[in-house]
């Protein structure tokens, strides 16, 4: 049994997607995206500030804090659902995301 | 009706007569033209030609109060929460009194909308009820920690990791050291509502959060900020 569940979790780490989101000139690129449930979504920062990313969606909950320039951080998409990812000192700054399963 | 038209027309004359020979003005006027007008511009307007990574601000579209404007001529932006001192202290160049003839000059020419701009911004904003004003302390601070305090730091000093993690070359814009700023509560409320760029700034260095916050929940940030953070 236990042998079963590690290769399924195995398997569905194989099928996991990354999504690469850049934060340039004060906007997230892409603006929307489509993920599944065990995707990563990484953050990068190409502006020459600090940024910040988070979401308020409770199944999805995350904050990578503050984002130095240059650096990656990254979330794994928990839960199905829609939510949006925004920056907490650029108000402009949305994503608006839809995961499934 | 032709009496009106010349009591009109005389009282037109009378008042632009006034305006020029004000001793005050016109000493104002020169001094603004010889060392104000260099940054802010023949008409209060930024010259856009600088390089400079902080725009001086467009004067016309000031949130500052005379009694404000006199002070930051006096002891410069430093004084008052600015990171670098590109808008320098008078006070070794010029008296009080001379001083005073560049803010009644400023004011007079290019500023004199500010009151009436911050009192129909304030109109226009919505206004707490009386149970809505006891909380606003703890609404404010909540917002503050989650928001204010990642560019402007826990303590409001502008120490944050926002200025650690940034690259601090020339065109970085350093957050303002919320504890030394002169803005009042109203000021404070309205800056942060609608941000830099509307109040003068050539740059929306510091964001309209009107999108993200209601009014209630910015004048309770404000309201924190003058009563926890400043300490002027």
């Amino acid at each position: 049994m236990k042998k079963i569940i590690l290769s399924l979790l195995t398997m569905s780490a194989l099928f996991a997607t990354e999504h690469v989101v850049d934060q340039k000139n004060k906007t997230f690129l892409p603006g929307t995206m489509k993920v599944k449930v065990g995707d990563t979504i990484t953050f990068k920062n190409s502006d020459p500030f600090s940024h910040n990313a988070y979401t308020d969606d409770e199944d999805n909950e995350f904050d990578v804090g503050m984002q130095a320039t240059g650096t990656e951080t990254h979330m794994k998409v928990k839960k199905e659902g829609e939510f949006h990812i925004e920056c907490a000192i650029h108000p402009n700054m949305l994503i608006k995301v839809k995961a499934e399963k | 009706m032709k009496i009106i038209f010349l009591v009109l027309i005389a009282t037109l004359l009378f008042s632009s007569q006034e305006k020029e020979y004000s001793p005050e003005y016109e000493l104002g006027k020169k001094l603004y033209s010889d060392t104000c007008a260099a940054c802010h511009g023949d008409k209060g307007i930024p010259n856009r030609e600088l390089k400079l990574a902080v725009r001086p601000r467009n004067l016309n579209k000031t949130i500052l109060l005379p009694e404000q404007i006199h002070k930051i001529i006096k002891n410069g932006a430093r004084e008052y929460g600015a990171h670098s001192d590109i808008m320098p202290a008078f006070k070794y160049l010029y008296d009080d009194k001379t001083i005073q003839a560049i803010t009644t000059y400023v004011y007079k020419e290019y500023a004199n909308q500010t009151k009436s701009r911050i009192n129909k911004a304030l109109k226009e904003s919505d206004s707490l009820s009386k149970d809505e004003q006891k909380e606003m302390l703890v609404i404010g601070k909540k917002i503050f920690d989650k928001t204010c305090a990642k560019c402007h730091g826990e303590t409001g000093n502008a120490d944050s990791l926002y200025v650690k993690g940034s690259k601090l070359d020339e065109n970085f814009i350093y957050p303002y050291n919320l504890t030394k700023i002169r803005l009042n509560e109203d000021q404070i409320f309205l800056f942060a509502k609608f941000g830099s760029y509307f109040w003068g700034s050539d740059k929306s260095d510091m964001p309209a959060w009107n999108k993200k916050y209601s009014d209630k929940e910015l004048k309770s940030v404000a309201k924190f900020i003058q009563e926890s953070i400043k300490k002027n």
